[in-house]
């Protein structure tokens, strides 16, 4: 269910973009610029990666997942939450933006309590739980900053009016309140800050976080450096936290703390080379091709965030773009790449797992690479690799028509996403066993 | 009257049909079967896995002992996985080299 509401998020933010191209040849602060990134933050990342998180983390830290059901009414609470967040921000209408918020957030609570109390649960704690615990942090405060910064845009007088129950009108105080803080700072640093704590702090460290468990258990390797991946996370978490700060804040300390980040994501680099030159499977799967593309695209991600960082940049036009290109590359370069990488070993795995698992050794069953085209994640593969390439460049020359051109490669690599992510579930309904052949060669014996 | 004599080639044989869905490949050819015992009508095989904490770990050493329980002969399979000595991609046969792929490790 996750997984296939967010690929529709993904297909809709695409052919969205395909439609309307300006909005990513102009300036970001406006309506549908921030609607089409919170439905692929919200629709696609965000539902994409919570799924994968409540089969993966069980699995990855070996333990069980505190409760289904709670899962079951977070994706009710987080569908309806998105959805309508989108629609609000794209009417601009602040005032139902803030309770489609509050349903979100609702989910989100749902979903941290169901995830702290598996993570209770973990017998060996390492720096994978490490990671999942602070981007579920980060994940808090992000909603935590974002449903502040619509508390900042809403008007309460109406709402008193009306003369609401005493709960409410307490509840109107404190948002008030809370927006009222909120409104000291530049809506454009709350918005960056808000964007950096999603992006960084949840998205990017459960990259970090939970690679270091799966890369080794995909290419037969092993962890090279416990010290290596406990700074790579510490740093990320002391540079974030510095970001915030001094984002919100519009301090001149900005690249110091961004240089902790990319000094944290160097150390990253540098364990994932160790364990991929160590491991005993030479040969990388599509799969791992995505997500080491991801890993990849970190480099330019971090040049311009350094760049976009420094004090006394100029805001113009040029500037301006530059800062679609970052969160462009971040959301659907890094964070997305990263996701359908990972996608192509976890969904296989989920479907063998649930199709195939009982049956192994009563007939002859499929392997992983049996549930998928390899020819259909080539073709993604490279659609995606232009589409990022033409849009980014599209992006710095305010070209519309590029955009479009550079999307248009994007729904091709969707489309082969989803037809492979079909072709993979469709294991449920149409399996493929074959007879379980005996061998002839238990001799005869006569008595 | 005919009764069935379990060998240590059909027992291999029918752990040839168990295939590591990660690998693509058979657990005999991947190298993954350290021994077979033979005790009567029952079977007992230690083996192991290529990495420690596979999530397919339950799945496949499930899949072995229901293929081993499939032999005609076999009443009691026991099938224990060890972590001792880690497996090797040396330990694999050419024909599981082979399925997984020239140069694949």
């Amino acid at each position: 269910m996750f997984t296939m509401t967010g690929l529709l998020a993904l297909g809709a933010g695409v052919a969205w973009l395909v439609l309307q191209p300006d909005i990513l040849a102009t300036y970001h602060y406006n309506q549908y610029v921030i609607a089409v990134t919170h439905l692929f933050v919200l629709g696609w990342i965000c539902t994409v990666v919570m799924g994968a998180m409540y089969q993966l983390v069980p699995v990855a830290l070996e333990t069980r997942l505190y409760s289904e059901r709670l899962a079951r009414w977070q994706f009710a609470f987080h569908v309806v939450g998105f959805v309508g967040m989108v629609w609000m921000f794209r009417v601009w209408n602040m005032t139902q933006l803030a309770h489609f918020g509050s349903v979100f957030a609702f989910g989100v609570v749902l979903f941290v309590y169901n995830m702290a109390r598996t993570l209770r649960r973990v017998p060996k704690w390492n720096i994978t739980a490490t990671a999942v615990t602070a981007a579920l942090v980060w994940l808090s405060l992000a909603i935590t900053a974002g449903l502040s910064i619509a508390a900042a845009k809403c008007d309460y007088e109406s709402a008193m009016e009306q003369s609401p129950p005493a709960f409410v009108v307490v509840m109107l105080h404190g948002l008030q309140s809370v927006g009222g803080f909120v409104a000291h700072f530049d809506p454009m640093s709350a918005m960056h800050a808000h964007a950096h704590l999603g992006g960084v702090g949840c998205f990017t460290m459960l990259i970090v976080g939970v690679s270091y468990k799966l890369i080794p258990m995909f290419t037969l390797s092993e962890l090279q450096s416990r010290r290596r991946t406990a700074w790579s996370v510490a740093l990320l978490n002391i540079g974030l936290a510095g970001s915030f700060v001094t984002i919100l804040r519009r301090s001149p300390l900005k690249p110091a703390f961004a240089l902790v980040v990319v000094a944290a994501l160097a150390v990253y680099g540098w364990e994932l080379r160790a364990i991929l030159r160590a491991r005993k499977r030479r040969v990388l799967d599509w799969g791992i091709k995505y997500f080491l593309t991801a890993i990849m695209l970190l480099w330019p991600l971090s040049v311009l965030a350094v760049v976009l960082s420094w004090p006394g940049l100029p805001l113009n036009k040029f500037t301006g773009q530059l800062e679609n290109l970052y969160g462009f590359l971040g959301l659907i370069g890094v964070i997305t790449f990263a996701i359908i990488g990972m996608s192509y070993k976890i969904i296989p795995f989920l479907v063998w797992f649930g199709r195939y698992s009982r049956q192994i050794g009563r007939a002859r069953v499929p392997s992983l690479a049996d549930l998928y085209s390899a020819r259909l994640q080539a073709l993604g593969y490279w659609t995606w690799l232009a589409g990022l390439a033409a849009t980014s460049g599209a992006i710095v020359l305010s070209s519309a028509t590029g955009v479009r051109i550079g999307c248009g490669f994007l729904a091709l690599g969707v489309a082969a996403l989803a037809l492979n992510v079909g072709r993979m579930l469709a294991h449920f309904f149409k399996p493929a066993f074959q007879p379980f052949t005996l061998p002839t060669s238990t001799t005869p014996k006569t008595a | 009257m005919t009764t069935n004599e379990i060998t240590e080639e059909a027992i291999l044989e029918t752990l040839r049909q168990v295939v590591d869905p990660e690998l693509g490949c058979n657990i005999v050819d991947l190298g993954l079967v350290y021994s077979v015992a033979i005790t009567g009508k029952k079977v007992t095989v230690v083996m192991t896995l290529t990495t420690a904490g596979c999530p397919m770990h339950e799945s496949i050493r499930r899949g072995a002992q229901n293929a081993l329980l499939n032999l005609s002969g076999v009443e009691e399979a026991e099938v224990q996985v060890v972590w001792d000595p880690p497996w090797q991609p040396s330990m694999m046969t050419e024909f599981g080299r082979n399925a997984t792929g020239a140069g694949t490790f």
